[in-house]
Order: structure tokens, then C-alpha cells, then sequence
């Protein structure tokens, strides 16, 4: 396409702006994922000079070290014993002996196990005295399989302390060399609460989202690759195994058919994937447009009883929301409140079917959550809203802008540059947002098409909900579930890729400043 | 109380921008120090540096023959006037100057004669119960002072203590530190871009730019001998004019032909120029603003201008003016020199004369655009 | 929606141009007014009836009219007879123990982040970014056999809760890191020359002015656990001792139990809302503040 100079660009006329923007969004896609490509490339090709340069320093540091490095090698925190920095040296000590140990006893084990997930499932022996079956449990795939996995980490970790250890030896050989003395234990202590206080202030947080989150997000992505499920749970039933890509050709292969529905499961994710994009698209900007409308209502002046208005709308955020979205799904059902009004009323002769009807079910959650929403992008667009520069508005008055001008060219651009980043997570929220719909419809209307698709899938369900139905659904079919978090994992990391590398407002940061 | 020593240091940023390159310098016991410079040109790093708010990239800091790059800031023993002063919001003034001495652990009685005392020579006892946000700008100036004050710290050091201030306020508080400084008798380094604030505070100035210190000397020798033309340019105001011209040799008379006039070299600039042994060449002359003299008619030698702007000072006025050549000239000239008649025919457009003499003269290379005779 | 109906009624121009701007205003202003009675009233209508219906004696089936036609406490009562004062301990007491230990972990999170620049700054930040767009869900297939061989599910679920709610709270960072690098830095720096070491900064200087987003954090942190239903459903595995509010109730909510349990559903709302609410209106000002900050911030 033709590219125009800044000059060349100010003389089109607005439609040709419009389109001319557009279309370069577009034509940027392509060489914003070669961007990307090339710098996953550049990353792939820095690690494999880092690590280079490590093997190299760790080679000069044998080379050139004194025997109380060299023997760190293999025994780490020697060094630092024979430095006299007695508590690192008991710790590097410790970690390796308690490693070791560890891989002897236990780690050896599971690593040996992992690439098969267990050999030996439960088996059954009669016992003719007592005339019963008893059942004798072997191996564990479960246990093998997070075992393995927190076995790796351990290593890596070893594989890391070790190289510190190896680094300090070069270190201390170095000040020594400039004859300063080395730190003393004390000293190390000390600096945890000074120079080294960002460490000891993240022990605590990073541990529990490496145990807690990072250590079964591996897992999962893991198990994608396995046929874990209710009847292969690994241990009281059958093991599980590798199955390599077998369940992602089940997901997105357009001709397997799941198992009892009618439609593929990757018919069954295409239309739960649309509902979900189209849930939080308007989730999202019913909720931003309407919230940032209250909030000027409320704040024009001249408006009295501002506070009481924003109490209102603040109560419905504190109280909490299950108790909110549960009884206002009643009040919407066949013989709830609202039905039973309008019918009293004489307005409707039948109950309207807002939960039973796909349309109209997908439309009740989207009205429901803006009653939802609103509260809360008010408070957020108020916020904004009293930091927009008063005398942006003045000047725009001076120049001659109406209303209407003012917020398209003052109020809106400068909300949606404050909110950009706010805009793109609370879509991505948006399309994980398991209580909303989880707790006004369970996904129903049901599909009968997809109902063999694990966990009786439904019309207002989102990959979220799907994904918890997937797993306490009947056959618990957790590879399933683990494809399609990686598959929302995906989609989310696109979404947010493209709309990080294309936007202009997020790029140029200080327009508005 | 103590020498500050800076060897070979650099600073380099993790995105790879080089602040500070080879840095070297040494403070003397007592003395007080100016960093001077445009932002951006790394005098507030090096400052840092001293301070241990920033790692040092190469190179020593020592402090009282202490290599310091190692320790942490509170080990140093120095003390710090922030530029947004860095007041403590929830403590009153008498805790802010308290700070330092309670985290050392100092007795109460103790502490209380030193803030009082410090609070007495800067007049902020009234305010001691007060907290920062209740005190205005120079209060709280006179408080980020105090609290360095009180630490008895063997370096102080400032970083655009007044650049927060109003003009009126800043000469008042610059007037202070003069006062102050002579009171506490200690190592000062003080960061400023105010060439003004420089050269009134300073025993030395150490004018910086890209990182790269440009020239070290006296008030008297930055202003007398800048070493190139930056120097040249930054120290003094209106900066001095810089023309270019050739500089001839006549009988061992010296000459320079700015625009056509013909002005001859004083003697002893003349004998620096053969010491230095310089050559006839195309050279940047250099004449202060203040050392060019005005002329409403033309003489032998005289420069014809075109004045173009009128900047009535009060005491001086500051006349822009053009040459044929679009060259801009500055002209200083005190109010008091001109009539009644000859300040109205100070007007846009009007055709006038400039002139020079031979002692005010300074000469650069164009290439290199150092000093001829001092670079 | 309109935009165009919007504007006209949030500005103080005219509408039409023959109108005197006073008129004009008077009329915008009137129409705001209208809107805002109306959705005051759509918003408080279903927290109106559920306090109504809460109260009715005649039926625990959920009747099509709101206006209870024998007023009483009976499903008050009613409700201690079930495990309901039992969910209530057990969500009370894991919003203590979240808000406090959540509150520790995201402060300490926040403040290394905004104030401390290590070498691994940035790849964290990245890290954990990519991290948040796994759904949470997932996780709790693991973390349910994990807890389960601990011994922390079921009727144990309320340790095993906790943890799952603190343990990763770390990633919930932004907030309070916004917060944090509204502070100026020169204050850090001030005291670390005044002698202080980080830990004494954090103390005296930084924690003092942070009281804003401490009680925003402390807020959100205990009202989290009121509201969680998937986590808690999960570790508590359809054991009755081990269930919170949200799915204690939501089961009254089933096919085979609404017919009678309802109006009981009403009154344990009415019950769990009235702390939550209370809590939360009076530190309304510093939830304001922080969501605010937050979402600017990003």
C-alpha cells in the first residue's frame, strides 16, 4: 500500500484518514509478528551466548583458581569455608548434601519414572482365606508426574547454586587479591535488612507463586500431553501416560466427534470461543461507555446530592457478589420476581424465557453484569475524569467546541489514552470471568449439539466455565481441560501481544502528560 | 572535615548510556566545590555517586583516603540537601532534623540541643512543632538544610538546593549558604546549573557536559580563561559573542578583522600568543558582551550592526543586534552611560556601531574550539 | 447506547440554540436527575426485595411477589439450625487470616518492585504478566490433590482455603506499586543518607505514609473470601463443615432444595452482607482512592 509522508497525511480528508490508519493497523499485524518472531529469535540467540559466557567463566575460573576453588567444584561453600565465610559455606554445604540426599532417596526415583508415568497399576489379588479381592496400589502416575516436575525445578535450582557458588569463589579470590577483607557472616545478615532487603522482602511472596503457581501451571501444561482423566486418575484405577498431541487433535480437529454430541469438539470450542470474544467485547465497553456516562452525569455541575448518588452505586460493589448475581438470576427465572411483575402487570401473558432461550439468555448476562459493572467504572472514570486538565476544556471553549466536540476530541481520547492498558486487562478479565456467568446461568440454555462435549457445554458458557465443567464433569476429562486453558492462555497472550505492539496510545506514553 | 578523591569513575546505565566518563577530581579538606553544567550533562550523578545513591560504574570514590564505592549511604558519613527538599511528611520539622540523630541512637537531652541550636541559626525555631506541608518553600529550604546541619557529616553535599525557589528568595538563600557555609567550616559539593550560583558559592567550579568535565578552576579563572568555547559560553550573562575572523601577524603587531574592522591585539594577549607560539590563522574570537562598546556613529574600525531587540534591564540594557553576515551580537551597556536622547534612538531596525578593545579579546580554535591560548 | 443523548445531558450548553441558557441548563440538569432516581432505583430494587423476601414467613418458595404477606424472623431462626453460623465462622475467619497475610506478602511484593532495581526487575514483571493470563482454574485441579494429600480439603478445607488465597496473592501487585511510586524517591534517599538501612526506611518512613493502600489492601483482601466461590467449592468437595457462604448458599439454590430453603437464602445474604457492607462504606474513601490510582496506573 502507499505510504504517506506526516504532510502527505494532514491533507487527506477524514474518511481517508480513517482508512489510511486502518489499513496500516492491518499491514502492521504481519510486521508486528515478525517483530516478534525476530526477537524470540534474538532471545533464543542471547541465551545461548549467556550461556557460553558462563561455561567460559566458569572454565577460566577452574583454570585460574587456587586449589580452594578448585575443590568448591565439587565440594561447594569449600571456598567459603576455607575463606572463612563460615554461614555461606555451611549453606552451599547444606544445600548440596540435602540435594544430594535427595536425588539418592527420592528424585532419582521419580526422574527414572517420568518418561513412562508409571509401569505397574493397581492389581488385584484373591485372598482365599478371607474370600475377597484386596487391591494393592503401585505406581502412582499423579505423584510421579508432580514429583518429576518438582524434581526438575530442584535441580535447576541446584544447577543455579551452584553456579553462585562458583562465582563467589572468583569473587572472594578477587578481593582478597586487593587485600580487603571478605564479608563476614554478620555482614551477610546485616545486608538482608539493607542492600540485599528486596531479597528477603521477596522469599516469601516468590515462594508461594512458584509452589502455588508456577509449580502446577507446569503441571497442567503437562498434563495437555497425557491422558489424565476420571478413569485413568493414575493410581486406584488406571495410570495415565503420555499420549503426546492426541488431545489437541481431539480439541481442534473439525473430525473427531466428541464423544455422544453431534459436533466436533472443535465446533463446540469455535462457538464457545465467539461467545466468549463477544461476551467480553461488550462486557467490556457496555461497562466502560455507560460507567464513564454516570460518572459525568453525577459529577456535572450543578448536580446536587453527588455523594448520596455515589453511595448508592458504591453500596452494590460492597456487597458481595455471589449473593448479588445468584439472587438477581432468580429474580430473572421463569417464575421469578420480574416475570411475576410484568405477568401481574398484564404487560406479558407468558414468562419471558431469559434463561431459557439462547439469545436471550446471552443478553440478560450482558444487561446484568453492566448492573454489575457500572459501580465500579464510575469510581474509576470519576477518578479520571476530576484529572482532566480543567483548562483543556476552557481553551476548547474558547475555540468554539460544543458539547458533543468536547467529549468526542477532550473526555474520550484523553479516558481512553489513561485507561488503555485498564481497557485491554479488563477485557482479558472479561473472558475469564467464571462468577458472572457461572453463577447466574451455569452456561445454560444447554446445547444439545455439543452436550457430549465433557460437561454438558451451554450457550452462555465462556472457555472459563467450560474448562471448571470440564473437570467436575462426569468422565473429569482433565487433559481437556488442561488443552483448553493452554488454548486460553493463547488466546489471551495474542489479544494482549497485538494490542501492546499496535496501539499508538499505549506506545506513546507521555502524549497525554 | 575530610578530602573527597574521585578516580577514573564512570557511570554507565543498564540501557547502556554512558552519564559519566572518566571522571577525576580532587576536593580538598574544607573546600567548597560547584558542579556547574547543562541537564542532562551528569553532575547530579556524579553527586550521587558520592552519596551512594547510584553504584559506580568504574573507578573510586574515596572519602578521607576511604575507598567508599562498596558502602552503603548511611556508612558514609555525609550529609544531603535535596533539590525537592525530601522533607519527611508525617514528621514536624523537629523530627525531620531529629531523624538522623535518633537512628544513631544519640540521647534525647543531646538531640534536643542540636535541633534547637541548628533551628536557632537558620530562624526556624517557631516552626519546629510544624510539619513540612504547613511551611513555605524557603522554611522549607532552611529545614532539608538543618537536617543536614545537624549530622556533623565530614561532606555536604546539595544538589540544586534552590533551584525550587523564586528569583528574590534564591539570592536571599544563596546569601545564607555563603554565611552557612562559613559557619560549619566543612567540605561542601554543590550541584547547580545556575552559572550565577556557581560562581558567587563556589572556591572551585567544575563545569561538566556529557559527562565530560570541560574545565576546573577559580570563579576568576573560569570567567578569565575559559579553556573552549563552551566554557567560554556558559559562564557569564549575557554569554559572551562569538565571531569568526582571521588573526593576523603585522610586524609583530597582532591583528583581527571581525566585519571588516581592523582591531589590534593588546600587548600582552600578544605575548601569550607567541608564547603559546600560535600561528596566522582563521580563528572563533570571543568578546564579552559587557567588554563591547557602543557607538551611535561610525568610527575608524567600528562594526555596523542592525539592532534588533531592546532588553531594558533597569541598571543595563541588552542590545541583540545583527551584523550584515546575520551574525548575532550581544551588547551590555550600563544605563547610566546613555542620554535621554540616545536611549530613544534605541529602536527596532536602527542602524548602529559596536566596537572593541584589544584586552578583552579571547581566541579559539574553530576545529577544535579550544583556547588558544589557555586550552 | 447513545453517545449523542449522552452529551446533551452532561454538559451545561445549550440545546437549542433559541433557548436561554438558563432554561436549557434547568432542563439537562432535570433529565440528569430523572436518570439518576432511575437507576438508583434499578440498582437497590434486588437488594431491597432480597431484605423483603428475607423476612417472609408464609413460604420458602420463591414467590413472584415481593411484599411478604406475614412478616417475621423464622428464617433467621431457621438458619441456625443448618451449618450456616458454621460457613459463616469459616469465611469470617479465612478473610481475617487472608486480609492479613495477603496484605503482608502484596505490600512486600509492591514496595521491592516500586523501590529496589535488581537485576531480575524486569523479567519478574514479564514473568508474572504471562503468568496472570493462565486461568487461575487450572491450577486447582493440583492444588486439590495436593491439598487433599496434606489433609487440608473437605472438612479441613479452611487452611488449605487460606493458603490457596494467599500463597499467590504476590501477582496482584499493581495497585499498590502504583501507590508506592507516587512516593517520592528523594524520601528513600534522604534517609538513607540520614543514616537509615532499607528495612528502616520501609518502617519509619515509607509505611507511615502509606495508610491509604494498606487499608485498601487489608479491604479488598478480607472482602475476597466472602465473595470466592470456585476455590472454596473445590477444596470443600460437597463437605457441609468445610463450605464458605457463597457455596454453602448457592447450594440452597439447587433444583431439589430451593422449594424450601429460599427465604433462607434471603436471610443468610441479608446476614453476610451487612458486615461486608458496613466494613466496606466506612473505609469507602480509600477503596475510591485506590481503585482510581489503580486503573490509571495500569
Amino acid at each position: 500500500m502507499t505510504q504517506y509522508s506526516d504532510l502527505e497525511f494532514l491533507k487527506l480528508s477524514k474518511w481517508q484518514k480513517a482508512g489510511y490508519k486502518c489499513a496500516r493497523f492491518f499491514t502492521g499485524i504481519p510486521t508486528a509478528l515478525l517483530n516478534l518472531l525476530k526477537r524470540i529469535w534474538g532471545g533464543i540467540k542471547g541465551a545461548g551466548l549467556a550461556v557460553k559466557n558462563e561455561a567460559a567463566d566458569i572454565w577460566s575460573t577452574f583454570v585460574n583458581g587456587d586449589w580452594k576453588t578448585k575443590l568448591s567444584f565439587l565440594v561447594m561453600g569449600f571456598g567459603n569455608l576455607a575463606r572463612g565465610q563460615i554461614l555461606r559455606g555451611l549453606l552451599f554445604l547444606l544445600f548440596e548434601v540435602v540435594f544430594i540426599g535427595y536425588m539418592v532417596l527420592a528424585g532419582g526415583y521419580w526422574l527414572s519414572m517420568l518418561p513412562s508415568l508409571g509401569k505397574v497399576g493397581p492389581t488385584e489379588t484373591y485372598d482365599e482365606v478371607l474370600d475377597i479381592y484386596t487391591t494393592t496400589y503401585n505406581d502412582n502416575s499423579f505423584k510421579i508426574l508432580l514429583y518429576g516436575v518438582l524434581t526438575m525445578f530442584f535441580i535447576i535450582a541446584f544447577i543455579y547454586t551452584w553456579r553462585q557458588n562458583v562465582k563467589q569463589n572468583k569473587l572472594a579470590e578477587k578481593i582478597l587479591a586487593s587485600g580487603k577483607p571478605l564479608k563476614s557472616g554478620k555482614d551477610d545478615l546485616k545486608s538482608l535488612v539493607d542492600d540485599q532487603f528486596h531479597k528477603t522482602l521477596l522469599a516469601l511472596p516468590m515462594t508461594g507463586i512458584l509452589v502455588f503457581t508456577v509449580l502446577p501451571i507446569v503441571f497442567m501444561i503437562l498434563v495437555a500431553f497425557t491422558n489424565y482423566d476420571g478413569t485413568h486418575n493414575g493410581y486406584s484405577n488406571n495410570l495415565f501416560t503420555w499420549v503426546g498431541l492426541d488431545n489437541f487433535n481431539t480439541m481442534l480437529n473439525w473430525n473427531v466427534k466428541s464423544g455422544g454430541g453431534t459436533q466436533s469438539y472443535a465446533a463446540t470450542f469455535g462457538e464457545v470461543l465467539t461467545w466468549t470474544l463477544i461476551w467480553a467485547f461488550f462486557a467490556t465497553f457496555t461497562n466502560y461507555f455507560l460507567g464513564m456516562f454516570v460518572a459525568m452525569a453525577i459529577n456535572k455541575k450543578g448536580i446536587k446530592f453527588k455523594k448520596v448518588w455515589r453511595t448508592v452505586l458504591v453500596l452494590t460493589i460492597a456487597i458481595p457478589q455471589f449473593i448479588s448475581l445468584l439472587y438477581v438470576s432468580k429474580m430473572f427465572a421463569k417464575n421469578g420476581i420480574l416475570n411475576g411483575f410484568l405477568m401481574s402487570m398484564g404487560w406479558i401473558q407468558q414468562a419471558l424465557p431469559f434463561w431459557d432461550d439462547p439469545t436471550w439468555a446471552r443478553i440478560t448476562v450482558i444487561l446484568i453484569n453492566v448492573w454489575i459493572g457500572i459501580p465500579y467504572l464510575m469510581l474509576v472514570a470519576t477518578g479520571i475524569l476530576m484529572n482532566i486538565p480543567a483548562d483543556l476544556y476552557e481553551s476548547a471553549r474558547i475555540d468554539g467546541a460544543n458539547p458533543w466536540q468536547q467529549y468526542t476530541k477532550i473526555t474520550l481520547p484523553y479516558m481512553l489514552f489513561v485507561t488503555g492498558p485498564y481497557l485491554l486487562t479488563s477485557f482479558t478479565g472479561n473472558m475469564n470471568n467464571f462468577n458472572v456467568i457461572y453463577l447466574l446461568t451455569g452456561g445454560a440454555p444447554t446445547n444439545p449439539a455439543a452436550s457430549g462435549a465433557a460437561g454438558a457445554v451451554g450457550y452462555t458458557d465462556l472457555l472459563i466455565t467450560w474448562l471448571f465443567k470440564i473437570t467436575t464433569g462426569a468422565e473429569s476429562q482433565y487433559y481437556l481441560a488442561s488443552v483448553v486453558g493452554i488454548l486460553v492462555f493463547v488466546v489471551v497472550a495474542l489479544i494482549s501481544l497485538i494490542v501492546y505492539n499496535l496501539l499508538p496510545s499505549i506506545k506513546n506514553e507521555e502524549d497525554f502528560q | 572535615m575530610a578530602s573527597v578523591k574521585l578516580t577514573d569513575v564512570k557511570k554507565v546505565y543498564d540501557n547502556k548510556v554512558t552519564s559519566v566518563h572518566d571522571f577525576n577530581l580532587e576536593i580538598k579538606d574544607k573546600e567548597f566545590v560547584v558542579f556547574v553544567g547543562p541537564s542532562g550533562c551528569g553532575k547530579s550523578t556524579t553527586l550521587r555517586m558520592i552519596a551512594g545513591l547510584e553504584d559506580i560504574t568504574e573507578g573510586t570514590v574515596e572519602i578521607d583516603g576511604v575507598v567508599v564505592n562498596d558502602l552503603q549511604p548511611k556508612d558514609r558519613d555525609i550529609a544531603m540537601v535535596f533539590q525537592n527538599y525530601a522533607l519527611y511528611p508525617h514528621m514536624t520539622v523537629y523530627d525531620n532534623i531529629a531523624f538522623s540523630l535518633r537512628l544513631k541512637k544519640v540521647p534525647e537531652d543531646e538531640i534536643y540541643e542540636k535541633v534547637t541550636s541548628a533551628a536557632e541559626v537558620l530562624g526556624i525555631t517557631e516552626y519546629l512543632t510544624r510539619k513540612p506541608r504547613a511551611l513555605s518553600g524557603g522554611q522549607r529550604q532552611r529545614v532539608a538544610i538543618g537536617r543536614a546541619m545537624v549530622r556533623n557529616a565530614k561532606v555536604f553535599l546539595m544538589d540544586e538546593p534552590l533551584s525550587n525557589l523564586d528569583a528574590k528568595l534564591r539570592n536571599q538563600m544563596r546569601a545564607e549558604i555563603i554565611l552557612l557555609r562559613q559557619k560549619l567550616d566543612t567540605t561542601f559539593i554543590y550541584v547547580t546549573h545556575d552559572q550565577t550560583e556557581a560562581m558567587t558559592l563556589g572556591d572551585r567550579i567544575v563545569i561538566m557536559r556529557d559527562g565530560i568535565i570541560e574545565q576546573v578552576g577559580t570563579p576568576m579563572e573560569v570567567f578569565e580563561k575559559p579553556e573552549n568555547i563552551f566554557v567560554a559560553e556558559f559562564i557569564g550573562a549575557p554569554k559572551m559573542n562569538m565571531m569568526k575572523t582571521e588573526l593576523t601577524c603585522e610586524n609583530g603587531r597582532w591583528y583581527v578583522n571581525p566585519f571588516g574592522a581592523k582591531i589590534e591585539v593588546d600587548g600582552a594577549k600578544a605575548e601569550e600568543l607567541k608564547a603559546k607560539n600560535v600561528q596566522p590563522q582563521t580563528v572563533t574570537l570571543g568578546v564579552r558582551p559587557e567588554h563591547m562598546t557602543l557607538l551611535f556613529e561610525p568610527s575608524a574600525n567600528s562594526i555596523p550592526c542592525k539592532l534588533e531587540v531592546n532588553e531594558m534591564m533597569g541598571s543595563e540594557v541588552h542590545l541583540h543586534m545583527t551584523t550584515k553576515d546575520d551574525t548575532k551580537l550581544i551588547v551590555r551597556v550600563p544605563t547610566i552611560e546613555l542620554n535621554e536622547e540616545q536611549r530613544k534612538m534605541l529602536a527596532y531596525g536602527r542602524e548602529l556601531y559596536i566596537t572593541f578593545s584589544g584586552k578583552v579579546m579571547h581566541f579559539f580554535d574553530p576545529q577544535t574550539s579550544r583556547n588558544l591560548i589557555y586550552g | 447506547m447513545s453517545e449523542n443523548r449522552l452529551l446533551d445531558r452532561s454538559s451545561d450548553a445549550p440545546v437549542k440554540r433559541h433557548m436561554g441558557l438558563k432554561a436549557s441548563r434547568t432542563l439537562a440538569n432535570t433529565s440528569i436527575y430523572v436518570l439518576l432516581v432511575v437507576i438508583s432505583v434499578v440498582w437497590l430494587i434486588p437488594f431491597i426485595c432480597i431484605v423483603l423476601q428475607s423476612f417472609r414467613v408464609e413460604s420458602t418458595w420463591q414467590e413472584s411477589y415481593v411484599i411478604p404477606k406475614q412478616w417475621g424472623l423464622d428464617n433467621y431462626r431457621a438458619l441456625f439450625k443448618t451449618d450456616f453460623p458454621r460457613w459463616y465462622t469459616n469465611t469470617f475467619i479465612a478473610a481475617l487470616f487472608t486480609a492479613i497475610l495477603q496484605t503482608i506478602i502484596v505490600l512486600c511484593m509492591s514496595y521491592t518492585l516500586s523501590r529496589f532495581r535488581f537485576k531480575m526487575r524486569k523479567g519478574l514483571m514479564r514473568f508474572m504478566l504471562i503468568l496472570s493470563m493462565f486461568p487461575g482454574m487450572l491450577t486447582m485441579i493440583i492444588l486439590y490433590r495436593v491439598l487433599s494429600d496434606l489433609g487440608l480439603t473437605q472438612a479441613n478445607a479452611l487452611p488449605g482455603l487460606i493458603l490457596v488465597y494467599v500463597a499467590s496473592s504476590g501477582m496482584g501487585y499493581y495497585v499498590s506499586k502504583g501507590f508506592f511510586d507516587t512516593i517520592p524517591k528523594s524520601l528513600d534517599e534522604a534517609a538513607r543518607v540520614d543514616g537509615a538501612t532499607r528495612f528502616q526506611v520501609l518502617k519509619k518512613i515509607i509505611l507511615p505514609l502509606s495508610k491509604p493502600i494498606v487499608i485498601y489492601t487489608v479491604l479488598t483482601a478480607f472482602m475476597g473470601p466472602w465473595g470466592d466461590f470456585v476455590f472454596a467449592r473445590y477444596v470443600s468437595f460437597g463437605t457441609s463443615s468445610g463450605m464458605n457462604v457463597a457455596v454453602g448458599l448457592y447450594n440452597w439454590l439447587n433444583k431439589d432444595q430451593i422449594a424450601k430453603s429460599y427465604t433462607m437464602f434471603c436471610a443468610g445474604g441479608v446476614l453476610v452482607a451487612i458486615p461486608v457492607t458496613v466494613l466496606f462504606m466506612c473505609l469507602q474513601k480509600y477503596y475510591v482512592e485506590g481503585v482510581t490510582g489503580g486503573a490509571v496506573k495500569g
